[in-house]
């Protein structure tokens, strides 16, 4: 009770902060930050892991907390070419699984970005602004796209594991 | 009538039932590729129908190319600044409607003497070079004399220095559409003055540049060479290359039945957030001269519309209150001449102002808006 308490209190506190944050994921948040063990129980281990999930149009979504980060795949990056400049939408943006979000501009074409989950927009990468080519080099890390809420997290049990992904990639080659 | 066969002499009434659409008919055909004609010279109905066939047809064993040609109009591509790329007074004077359509690369000018191409297929298939031998090989096969070459832009050169055809693509889910033009007989003074922006020098923006190239018409080097016979010519040579037979079919893109939901397609290629809207951010930093007076413009764009906006003007020549009341009549609405007089002629209504100041304001206005 005590907990739950604390915890009311400290996501009114945040509620002014992150405005963008829906009601849910605001409590979500509060519990990762004061790491109630007891807690950590109600969510499957792939939410809390950071581990990679991919999608077949190759982008990958990475979980931490209630936020999933997006971005494209190494293979994805290879077959794109230099990108020169990155479409991506405002923050807020509502998505819904499989809905075009974006374009990235290479040498080889406008090639539209595909949303791997259901969601809202709450950040975006803007060092891709000026340097566009983070996301030849590093694809994984400094090269993310899109930060976004995770309304329906069942998606993410759709989408292929690391192995399952690459997997899937070799069979691409035949 | 729906469709009508180009080279062939029969119809296809009969076999067409009025509930297939344009997609259906072409399953039915069972043909692996499949040539197209537009019927229409408007540029958005044929950008419409570009992305229509891109939707709806399935492209995994099938390719197709369609050719088209439009009325005078300026294309800029997906993530490029119009007010960077093209003198946009001029062209409204002119009449001629700016565009901004779904693939990259840069800026063109369309008008009849202007061929355009686009090869879809699958994205396993996508090839442009293989597309662009298509049509210098169908040009060669006309005048075997003419030096025609593709480059790795995938430009298409003539005599290794003019070019005549510039490339675009979009890469979809499933389906690829690679799209170039071709000079054959196009307006060159009109081309190069359009093409040419009033405002670059003012405007900073991470936009994709456009990268200007001396030009020549077909029909400069040979005055035979005329747009019908070079496109019946890349039709055949596409059939060559890729081993199709069938004949061309021509295709009304305003045939809404045909092709469901292609006329809002159209309708949503013409709505300013997407034409001006989808602008990258960029700013616009100027100095103005009105009266003798040097006006200093710094304007923050995004999304089109006028996200910040200051200026530093003699305060005996305008108080700056009156400044602050300009600036924030600006603030928020769409970068755009129309819009920017009309708000600025609304606030002067609303602030007592005497006629003198009034009409400080409007050519104040009038330089502003020389830089939309």
């Amino acid at each position: 009770m005590a907990m739950c308490a604390a915890l009311r209190c400290v996501s009114a506190n945040f509620s002014a902060a992150l405005p963008l944050l829906s009601r849910s994921a605001h409590i979500w948040t509060c519990q990762n930050s004061l790491r109630p063990n007891g807690l950590r129980t109600l969510y499957t281990s792939s939410r809390l892991s950071g581990a990679l999930k991919f999608t077949d149009k190759h982008e990958w979504v990475r979980v931490e907390g209630s936020v999933g980060t997006v971005g494209i795949s190494n293979f994805a990056q290879e077959a794109l070419g230099d990108v020169v400049y990155c479409g991506l939408p405002e923050v807020g943006t509502k998505l819904e699984q499989m809905e075009e979000f974006g374009a990235l501009e290479s040498v080889k074409a406008a090639s539209e970005l595909y949303s791997p989950l259901t969601g809202e927009v709450t950040e975006i990468n803007t060092n891709l602004t000026d340097n566009p080519g983070l996301v030849n080099k590093a694809c994984y890390e400094d090269g993310w796209l899109i930060k976004m809420t995770i309304e329906k997290p069942a998606e993410l049990d759709e989408l292929m594991d690391e192995a399952a992904y690459e997997k899937f990639i070799k069979s691409l080659d035949s | 009538m729906i469709l009508r066969l180009l080279n062939r002499a029969c119809v296809l009434s009969g076999s067409v039932r009025l509930k297939s659409t344009l997609s259906t008919f072409f399953d039915e055909m069972g043909k692996s590729g499949i040539i197209l004609k537009s019927a229409t010279t408007g540029i958005f109905e044929n950008l419409a129908l570009e992305d229509w066939i891109h939707d709806h047809v399935d492209l995994q064993n099938r390719s197709m190319l369609l050719l088209w040609r439009n009325s005078p109009a300026v294309v800029i591509g997906r993530h490029q600044n119009p007010w960077q790329e093209c003198n946009l007074p001029l062209m409204r004077r002119l009449g001629i409607p700016l565009a901004r359509r779904r693939s990259g690369g840069g800026t063109v000018f369309h008008d009849f003497g202007n061929i355009n191409m686009t090869f879809f297929t699958s994205k396993k298939k996508y090839d442009r070079h293989r597309n662009l031998k298509v049509i210098t090989s169908a040009l060669k096969a006309l005048r075997p004399d003419l030096e025609v070459a593709a480059t790795d832009r995938f430009d298409i050169l003539l005599n290794s220095h003019y070019k005549i055809s510039g490339t675009a693509a979009k890469l979809g889910r499933t389906s690829a559409y690679h799209h170039c033009t071709l000079l054959c007989s196009v307006d060159r003074s009109v081309l190069s003055s359009v093409l040419k922006s009033n405002t670059s020098e003012v405007i900073k923006s991470n936009a994709t540049p456009s990268v200007p190239s001396p030009v020549r018409n077909l029909l400069d080097v040979d005055p035979t060479l005329d747009s019908d016979t070079i496109m019946n010519a890349i039709a055949s040579q596409y059939s060559n290359e890729f081993g199709f037979d069938g004949p061309v079919i021509t295709v009304d893109p305003t045939h809404e039945a045909l092709m469901p939901g292609i006329h809002k397609m159209a309708q949503d290629l013409q709505m300013w957030e997407w034409i001006y809207g989808r602008t990258p951010k960029f700013s616009v930093c100027s100095s103005l001269v009105v009266d003798d007076v040097t006006v200093k413009l710094d304007m923050d764009i995004k999304n089109g519309a006028v996200e910040q906006c200051a200026m530093e003007i003699p305060e005996d020549w305008l108080p700056s209150e009156m400044v602050n009341e300009f600036t924030s009549a600006l603030n928020g609405s769409k970068y755009c001449p129309n819009e920017a007089a009309v708000l600025v002629a609304a606030f002067t209504r609303t602030v007592s102002v005497t006629a003198d100041v009034a009409e400080k304001i409007h050519r104040l206005c009038a330089g502003v808006v020389s830089v939309m």
